[in-house]
């Protein structure tokens, strides 16, 4: 069975499941409000909802905040409903935004945010739990920092490991290359964690394969103009010694394409990452090998819901197991065989996602090394 | 002494001497950089470098500076990319008329350009990196973050078709080069940026409009951005806000590189096409020879530093601003 058709069956499952769960749970809460059950733990009541993110002109943030927006829309809001703090990459303006926030909304927030860098997450973490608001976090932290550390005010914090996912399409980007010649790698920003758990990925299936060798491996700064010059450097470098090319990205593996256009090379098999729409066309045109897509529409969307849903008592944290405060985002494959199946489904309609299914697609508990 | 080794001579060349020492020291380390497949890699990454540079290069002979390429750049390529789907995607089509149509959308960012500078009277640094940014996120705005694919088969043989194992976007670029030493050497236009960079009251004095020499300055300014623009596309047929990613860096480093000093009055645009492939050498020879990715924007600097000492008169000028 394909990736796509087991991941949309999954969902289904588990959006039915959490209907009912959902369904119980706001019953639950009412029961509780009628009873007069007071508010040992004060929950909140109608939270201002902020997301808190370097800025729009990235794709993959405008695929995260436009699943932000998606949730505030789904509580019957207008869009203006979520607070934009814009960090424009530096953790200073992230964490005195925050502060800001927090005293502007007297601690009557739920927040979603990238920190920007991981040693900011736990200043943030703490002024919103001193404020008595409640916070989600996307990608960084400190491998010390922990939800569970916080009672309820840190709900949850989600990451995505890229390895394990690397791994896989260098597996088969090697099986196409017959499992022998040459490959390149064109990786990110080098100091970016991604960009190094992504040649990661790539060197560990490389192991398997001691007929294939890695020629270089060189930053292309998800960049598709500077992976362009780079890929073409390569070929005067390596010319046919080169049989695969793993790109870190989409961007970058746009550039590739267009380098080995110039040369009239139309045939190399390439692999990349992120499923951006052009490139899940190309992998249906068989142009790429495969994607692999993290789905941050929804990864922006349940952040801000768990934020929000702590926030005004659907669920407690502090109940809740350790796997549904730190996990890993959901990893989609895209191949040829079914980009034309994801295309429809992820792509021309946008899904409505269940924001009170909080950890359906989700990836398992993330493990430190 | 004899006439050939005078200092003038030398600083004259010194660009010149830079880059064949260059290309030969890669070509030493790596015989496979010295070959025809390579020099046409290097010319395709340098042409709309050079365009662009050669539009700074204007500005920096008046004694002023443009920072707002990156946003042009942008701006333009979006403004042609959208043009060209929408009049029918293929160059056989009246969708041609969106290559004038960049053109003039890049000398209406130069003409508020130059008037933002003047009129304003803000200086031409923060006048133009204030535009720069007004492009890029204008070009945000047109697209909203998506990419335009440009796949006509007429408009990319820029890049695939080639003469003489050189693709056709180096000959556009060799031909525009030729149109801006035209304008430099043999228009009244192109004197008077050399009489405002030389010295701007002297020129003031002679009778001349120097404002008027600005803004028009920044007009063609804007029309060589947005052939850079249309060569950038033209090599990997996408269209986006990032397409002038990287441009100020890289055009700025090779006009001075070149030898054309940022106080004005020296330099043409011949030292910024030595100056451009200097620095594509720089980038493809360092992949070439196989630096590691963290030792490669070091060298660059360095080099770039060392260019710049070769290639400048130092001696001219009494302070450095």
């Amino acid at each position: 069975m394909s990736f796509i058709k087991k991941f949309i069956e999954q969902e289904t499952i588990n959006r039915r499941n959490l209907l009912l769960g959902a369904a119980y749970g706001v019953g639950g809460l009412v029961a509780a409000k009628t009873l007069g059950a007071g508010s040992a733990q004060a929950a909140l009541t109608d939270p201002a909802v902020a997301w808190s993110y370097r800025n729009r002109t990235n794709p993959y943030w405008n695929e995260i905040v436009s699943g932000g927006e998606a949730f505030v829309e789904s509580l019957g809001k207008s869009k203006d409903f979520l607070t934009h703090l814009i960090n424009e990459g530096s953790s200073e303006k992230s964490l005195s935004d925050v502060k800001s926030l927090l005293a502007k909304t007297n601690g009557n927030l739920a927040l979603a945010i990238d920190t920007n860098d991981a040693p900011n997450a736990r200043p943030v973490v703490e002024s919103v739990a001193e404020a008595g608001a409640y916070v989600s976090t996307l990608w960084n932290k400190t491998d010390d920092l922990h939800p569970w550390d916080f009672g309820d005010n840190y709900v949850s914090h989600m990451s995505w490991s890229d390895e394990g996912p690397a791994e896989k399409t260098a597996r088969i980007l090697l099986d196409a290359m017959g499992g022998k010649g040459g490959v390149v790698h064109l990786g990110g920003i080098a100091s970016n964690n991604p960009a190094i758990e992504r040649l990661n990925g790539l060197k560990n299936a490389l192991k398997d394969y001691p007929d294939v060798e890695l020629l270089d491996a060189q930053p292309a700064d998800w960049d598709t103009q500077k992976a362009n010059q780079v890929m073409s450097s390569f070929l005067t470098r390596y010319g046919d010694e080169i049989t695969g090319v793993h790109c870190a990205n989409d961007t970058i593996a746009y550039g590739v394409l267009e380098a080995l256009r110039a040369e009239g090379i139309e045939d190399m098999p390439i692999v990349s990452y992120d499923g951006n729409p052009q490139a899940v066309d190309l992998v249906g045109q068989g142009k790429i090998l495969a994607t692999v897509f993290t789905n941050p529409h929804w990864g922006g969307g349940i952040t801000a819901a768990l934020a929000y849903h702590a926030a005004i008592g659907s669920f407690k944290p502090s109940e809740e197991p350790n796997e549904h405060r730190e996990f890993y985002g959901p990893t989609v494959f895209i191949t040829p065989d079914d980009a034309a199946e994801f295309k429809k489904s992820f792509i021309e309609n946008v899904p409505t996602y269940d924001w009170t299914d909080f950890w359906g697609p989700s990836n398992g508990q993330i493990m430190y090394k | 002494m004899n006439d050939l080794l005078t200092r003038d001579m030398l600083v004259k060349w010194a660009p010149l001497i830079v880059l064949i020492v260059l290309v030969l020291m890669f070509a030493l380390i790596e015989p496979r950089f010295f070959s025809v497949r390579n020099f046409a890699r290097i010319g395709i990454s340098s042409a709309p470098a050079l365009m662009v540079a050669i539009g700074v290069t204007f500005i920096i002979i008046m004694g002023s500076i443009d920072l707002s390429m990156e946003g042009t750049v942008s701006v333009c390529a979006v403004a042609f990319a959208f043009c060209f789907l929408a009049l029918g995607g293929t160059l056989w089509s009246a969708a041609w008329l969106a290559l004038p149509l960049a053109l003039v959308v890049g000398a209406v960012i130069g003409l508020i350009n130059g008037l933002v500078h003047v009129k304003l009277k803000i200086p031409s640094f923060m006048a133009s990196l204030a535009m720069g940014f007004v492009g890029t996120g204008f070009a945000l705005l047109l697209t909203g973050g998506d990419r335009v694919r440009i796949e006509d088969e007429a408009f990319r043989s820029l890049l695939t078709v080639r003469w003489f194992n050189f693709p056709i976007m180096c000959y556009v670029a060799l031909a525009f080069l030729l149109i801006a030493w035209f304008i430099q050497t043999r228009t009244t236009l192109g004197r008077n940026f050399y009489a405002v960079g030389g010295g701007e009251e002297l020129a003031h004095a002679s009778g001349l409009n120097v404002n008027r020499v600005r803004v028009l300055g920044f007009m063609l300014a804007g029309v060589f951005y947005a052939v850079g623009a249309l060569l950038a596309v033209g090599r990997i047929g996408i269209a986006e806000t990032a397409t002038g990613s990287n441009f100020m860096f890289v055009s700025i480093t090779s006009v001075v590189v070149g030898g054309t000093a940022l106080w004005g009055g020296i330099g043409g645009v011949f030292n910024t096409l030595i100056g451009v492939l200097i620095v594509n050498v720089i980038g493809n020879g360092m992949v070439v020879v196989g630096l590691p990715g963290y030792v490669q924007d070091g060298v660059l600097g360095l080099l770039v530093i060392i260019a710049v000492v070769l290639s400048t008169d130092r001696k001219s000028v009494d302070f450095v601003k």
